[in-house]
């Protein structure tokens, strides 16, 4: 607790924390604190930036109290409100509303520390951000057959395409071809991210060997070079591949290989240039 | 002449009780917290202590004394006697006529 009210003795004014910092950090220290006395250490922070002037500069006291003289000239009001203090057991409308106000503040500060703490916490073991391990061929073969015939290979954990180049190629010229076994350089993980605005590209179009952005129509031939349909200004982001020494194919997000610009095309398929999916 | 603490808005009920305290002989911070409880019976919290011991300071109340070891004594002043003094005796004729009004039982 200790350590959580010097942290709160932070949030006060340095001119407050100049004149008061050495005492109330004395008697927190002295103290053992209850989660009410944190949520109003809080609250007096509030307070201290809210009225800056408050702070009054420190003028000590040098002999004899001031002489005490003049009866008061008229009834100060009365202080109502210590009445309610001085009868413990009963919740005053007063205190309702300050420990109300109290618990929301505490609360927020919670969910701020919380948010605070969720924000340094380490990057998530997967998605994008970490390098995946795919499996081996023959595990992606024995996953989706096709992908020796050039379908592409769906591998949700990276949101990428895996593409076996030379058999999609033939697919998409409409050749029967199979690559049951390509290198790590023909190998594409096409990120599933449309490089226009970032919407989630669908897997290839049912007639033709394409992919298309359901968003705005964005088309890219089977190896994610951008063709002349839609707005999007290249062709489909990569991630890195390597094949590791057991075989298996990964895909490593940490690293995204920009996509080639618009015009650069390798690979041109029997569909007219400027059509999508159908 | 006395000061007024009416406009001292939700500071004003521990600033009565902190004066109160402070009425015997001058106090740091952890010893009036404890006297206040005793007091009212409720706990005060660090920050409210300080928020009303700055406002009261600032009103010339109270006045701080030289430091002791991290812990700096508070003293209330002549006006702050006054001050207390107009307090009490306003709460003293309220509490008379309010059991006045409730008829003595005896």
């Amino acid at each position: 607790m200790n350590w959580l009210a010097r942290a709160i003795l932070r949030l006060y004014p340095a001119a407050w924390r100049e004149r008061y910092g050495h005492e109330v950090g004395d008697l927190v220290s002295r103290r053992r604190l209850r989660a009410l006395d944190l949520v109003d250490l809080l609250g007096g922070a509030f307070d201290a930036r809210l009225h800056p002037q408050m702070v009054p500069s420190l003028q000590l006291a040098v002999g004899a109290p001031a002489p005490t003289a003049l009866t008061p000239m008229r009834p100060a009001r009365p202080a109502y409100g210590a009445i309610a203090t001085m009868n413990p057991g009963v919740l005053s409308r007063r205190s309702f509303m300050r420990r109300m106000l109290g618990a929301g503040i505490g609360l927020l500060s919670i969910e701020f520390l919380g948010g605070t703490l969720a924000f340094l916490w380490p990057p998530p073991a997967e998605g994008i951000g970490v390098e995946h391990r795919v499996g081996t061929i023959r595990e992606i073969l024995a996953a989706s057959p096709d992908w020796a015939r050039g379908t592409p290979y769906e591998f949700r954990p990276a949101n990428a395409f895996l593409i076996n180049v030379p058999a999609a190629k033939a697919m998409a010229l409409g050749d029967a071809f199979e690559v049951a076994d390509p290198g790590a350089g023909e190998i594409l993980a096409l990120w599933r991210k449309c490089p226009h605005l970032g919407c989630m590209i669908p897997t290839a179009c049912e007639t033709r060997s394409r992919f298309q952005c359901y968003c705005h129509q964005s088309t890219y031939n089977i190896v994610g070079e951008k063709l002349e349909l839609g707005p999007a200004p290249r062709g489909m982001d990569r991630f890195p591949v390597r094949i590791g020494v057991d075989g298996a194919v990964f895909v490593d997000t940490r690293e995204v290989i920009s996509g080639p610009p618009k015009g650069v095309q390798t690979f041109v398929d029997p569909h007219p240039p400027g059509e999508g999916c159908a | 002449m006395s000061g007024d603490l009416g406009d001292l808005g939700r500071f004003a009920e521990p600033s009565l009780l902190i004066l109160v305290s402070l009425s015997g002989e001058p106090k740091h911070g952890y010893a009036i917290m404890a006297d206040v409880e005793e007091l009212s019976g409720a706990p005060l919290g660090p920050g409210t202590l300080y928020a009303a011991l700055a406002r009261l300071e600032a009103r010339g109340v109270i006045e701080a004394l030289p430091a002791e070891d991290r812990r700096r004594p508070y003293r209330i002043t002549g006006l702050g006697e006054r001050t207390l003094r107009a307090q009490l005796e306003g709460l003293d004729a309220f509490v008379r006529t309010g059991l006045m009004r409730l008829g003595h039982p005896s």
